[in-house]
């Protein structure tokens, strides 16, 4: 009987820790991940596809880990502001204009680079609106 | 009674394989008219079917493509602009994925009409291709005046391109994939952003590509 109500109290005890575990940072870091999925299927997947592959030697792949890690200060500006000149990724130049899409806001430029930079291979964790609003202001 | 279940089954297996031995078709879409015809001196109503109009562009190549030079083809025909940054990524890839099932396959072409002539020159359609991956003269890029263009995308296709400054890219216009066959009729249309509808396109093909040998073969 006693055991009982010793296990009683601690299986409650162990969800609780369990949750806390979890950590605000990880729910932060999730809710900006499936967010930004939802925003790259409205304002990206049309042109670097569903799997982030891109389209032949028109339109660049996500997948190049390297120049993601790179260029991280300036993928803000890239999504920001557009592209107009070439750009060199996994060897391959690539000179198709990219347009800008200044009418995100800087919460939802976090998530899409989260979500980007934590998909199709890659896994550099959250991207988050103070980061993305510091490289703001030093895009050229 | 029970002696005449083998009967029975053997009955139900015939229907069955009968059934599936009749091969599938694909409708003739767009308008249709009833006509009157001799026959042997007899009247019957047969029906004219709506035909895409004679047209003649030039391609990446700098090939004129025609009626004529279609013929005994059957071709999916779609409208892009080089520089659109909405539907078309994703319709080229998916062209992109027909020309590759049936790439080197002498009855089978792919059209697609650039609704922005004035950007779109031949050069520029020529890179586009070859970004693309295509190399050899199955895909055709066609160049057109505008207008031309524009009016067999809404007669010829019952697909439709119009300018509209309030979309990106300046042109608005139908994602439509149009399979025509070699008599000039359209016998389907899919939506070219929908991978599950340019599985069905495919599909199609592979219907109306046994059609039209089973036709040659009549001949």
């Amino acid at each position: 009987m006693r055991n009982k109500i010793i296990l009683l109290a601690i299986i409650p005890l162990a969800i609780i820790i369990f949750i806390s575990s979890c950590g605000e940072e990880n729910i932060k870091y999730q809710r900006y991940y499936s967010d930004g999925s939802q925003l790259y299927k409205i304002h990206c997947q049309n042109c670097h596809m569903s799997n982030g592959e891109g389209l032949g030697q028109l339109i660049p792949p996500l997948t190049d880990s390297i120049f993601l890690r790179k260029n991280r200060e300036k993928l803000v500006c890239y999504v920001n502001y557009g592209l107009n000149d070439s750009i060199k990724i996994n060897g391959i130049d690539y000179q198709g204009q990219m347009p800008a899409e200044k009418h995100l806001a800087a919460i939802d430029l976090a998530k899409t680079l989260t979500f980007i930079t934590n998909s199709f291979g890659n896994n550099q964790g959250i991207y988050d609106v103070i980061e993305v609003q510091k490289n703001l202001n030093n895009c050229k | 009674m029970k002696r005449y279940i083998p009967q029975f089954c053997a009955v139900v297996l015939l229907m069955i394989a009968s059934c599936s031995s009749e091969p599938k078709k694909l409708p003739i879409l767009g308008n249709r008219e009833p006509f009157e015809k001799d026959l042997n001196g007899k009247k019957v109503m047969d029906t004219i079917y709506q035909k895409i109009p004679d047209f003649s562009f030039m391609d990446q190549d700098s090939v004129i493509i025609n009626n004529d030079s279609l013929a005994n083809k059957i071709y999916v025909a779609d409208f892009f602009f080089t520089s659109c940054p909405s539907i078309c990524p994703i319709m080229s890839k998916h062209m992109l994925q027909i020309y590759n099932k049936y790439h080197g396959n002498p009855n089978v072409a792919l059209l697609s009409h650039t609704i922005d002539p004035k950007h779109d020159t031949i050069p520029v359609l020529k890179k586009y291709a070859e970004k693309l991956g295509v190399k050899d003269n199955q895909w055709h890029f066609l160049l057109g005046n505008r207008d031309t263009v524009y009016q067999l995308a809404k007669t010829g296709y019952m697909s439709f391109a119009a300018q509209d400054s309030t979309v990106p890219g300046g042109i608005t216009h139908s994602g439509y994939m149009i399979l025509v066959d070699s008599k000039r009729h359209i016998r389907g249309a899919y939506d070219g952003t929908d991978e599950g509808q340019v599985k069905q396109l495919m599909s199609d093909m592979d219907i109306l590509l046994a059609e039209e040998k089973a036709k040659k073969n009549e001949k």
